[in-house]
């Protein structure tokens, strides 16, 4: 009796899966990780297709679509990772779009006593240890490095250095005060607005800026579905999602339907 | 070139600091611990052997929790002497010890368990103090055992990662050895890492051939 039941519910399942809902993999940049997760959920709700989101730094993500792995759709935190892939075929091209936009911060833990205040000032004594992203995986930690030359401060910070895996883990560096201060994007801050200040934001110019694209990828079996995902991104709806996690979203065009006007 | 000797010696300082302090303790816990039966003897060996079957980055976690700033103890040190072990060399020393403790104390203890208790009590009853029994009878009876200890402590200390890399961080230019073959694959650069593959490969069987030459007993 009890085994029939599961055998009905085992098939059930498999019946519901195979019937209506296709699933959609996504690898997206782990700053947009409640952003995206709210997103799909909408999406599922909307067209019934299942969105599974896989977060990481936009490198290792990319590095992981080059050995291969079945992603449909790739949201990068920078344009770098997405030329890549442009350049070796993996993704379709005519699909790539800006999803969203951010800026960069300087955090420290919410408690600290005697805070940094600017960008320009990380290399005084009182910074024992400052966090970034992994340069070459991690976007914010490439974008941390461009405006710490650009400041000409780079150099003074030695052994000072610590990286983060992906810029989550420069925010809980900061978090749990083991460094004195943390280089991450505004809308990270606002995920943990309890334990970390935000100090200064970086100077426009000192960094290339801060885009999000997305693209479906070639090797994706189901390329129309996911360009409909990438599409829907750029709805109303989820820009507003965007614009509530402090992403920089475009307001859309008034009287076009946003549905068949991406960001871009 | 110094991508590569730069994480081998620091590997190499963290690995001997980590035995060094692993046989300060392992060694007179295991000479007490095989010799006299007390009641918190099995809590005592419990905590020694745990780092055996846990995860490394458990341990990682639980040092954190309690050493990191505003941890049950690392809040006291801050206060007292604004010193945080993370990111730090002892931080990486004390991750390592603490896995390599039980590789040392269980064949220590084997070591001491084995010696005739016959011999000290004739030393003993020569007139040799305690200490003396210790270094001269106990100490070099179970010379093999403990070094053999110390090969397989050094081992996995120098191959410590899930914890360390928690204590320790990614910290450009201070890399250890397994952290550097870590940071090559977060980078999806499989091929940097292969010469520090190499070189733990080459390590570990020099430790594993060492180990074995002294485990099996000679001339016998």
């Amino acid at each position: 009796m009890r085994r029939s039941l599961f055998l009905a519910i085992l098939l059930a399942c498999g019946l519901a899966h195979s019937a209506a809902a296709a699933t959609l993999r996504v690898a997206v940049a782990i700053s947009l990780k409640e952003a995206l997760t709210q997103i799909a959920q909408n999406y599922q709700v909307d067209t019934g297709d299942h969105v599974v989101l896989t977060c990481g730094a936009s490198g290792q993500l990319a590095t992981q679509i080059k050995n291969d792995a079945p992603v449909d759709v790739f949201i990068s935190a920078a344009s770098k990772q997405v030329d890549d892939l442009a350049q070796d075929h993996l993704i379709d091209p005519a699909t790539r779009a800006i999803v969203a936009r951010n800026t960069l911060v300087l955090v420290v833990p919410a408690g600290a006593p005697a805070a940094p205040v600017s960008f320009a000032t990380l290399d005084a004594p009182t910074i024992t240890k400052l966090a970034i992203g992994d340069p070459q995986s991690v976007p914010a930690g490439a974008y941390a490095i461009q405006v710490l030359t650009a400041l000409k401060i780079a150099d003074r910070l030695g052994g000072r250095l610590v990286y983060g895996a992906n810029v989550r883990q420069v925010l809980t560096y900061v978090e749990m005060g083991a460094v004195s201060a943390g280089i991450v994007y505004a809308t990270d801050a606002l995920q943990s607005a309890d334990k970390v200040k935000v100090v200064a934001t970086a100077p426009p110019g000192t960094h290339q800026p801060i885009v999000y694209p997305g693209a479906v990828l070639a090797t994706s079996k189901q390329r129309e579905r996911a360009g409909r995902f990438l599409t829907y991104l750029g709805t109303d709806k989820s820009r507003k999602i965007l614009a509530a996690r402090g992403f920089i979203v475009e307001a859309p065009a008034a009287g076009t339907d946003p549905s068949t006007a991406p960001a871009k | 070139m110094d991508e590569l000797w730069s994480p081998l010696f620091l590997s190499l300082k963290i690995a001997l600091a980590a035995t060094a302090a692993t046989a300060l303790v392992a060694v007179p816990l295991a000479y007490f611990l095989a010799r006299r039966r007390f009641l918190a003897r099995g809590i005592i060996e419990v905590c020694i052997l745990v780092p055996l079957v846990l995860p490394p980055t458990v341990l990682g976690y639980l040092i954190l929790l309690l050493l990191a700033r505003g941890g049950y103890i690392g809040r006291w040190l801050q206060a007292w002497g604004d010193y945080s072990i993370v990111f730090r060399f002892e931080g990486a020393v004390l991750a390592a010890a603490i896995v390599a403790l039980p590789m040392l104390y269980l064949p220590a203890k084997a070591a001491f368990g084995n010696i005739d208790r016959e011999l000290e009590d004739s030393a003993r009853s020569l007139g040799a103090n305690r200490l003396q029994v210790f270094w001269h009878i106990n100490l070099p009876l179970a010379r093999r055992g403990l070094l053999s200890g110390l090969i397989l402590a050094f081992a996995r200390a120098l191959g410590e990662f899930g914890a360390t890399v928690m204590v320790f961080g990614w910290q450009p230019g201070r890399l250890t050895l397994p952290i550097a073959i870590y940071a090559a694959y977060e980078r999806g650069d499989m091929q940097a890492a292969a010469p520090a593959v190499m070189l733990l490969l080459a390590l570990s069987l020099v430790l594993i051939v060492s180990y074995n030459h002294l485990a099996t007993p000679r001339g016998e």
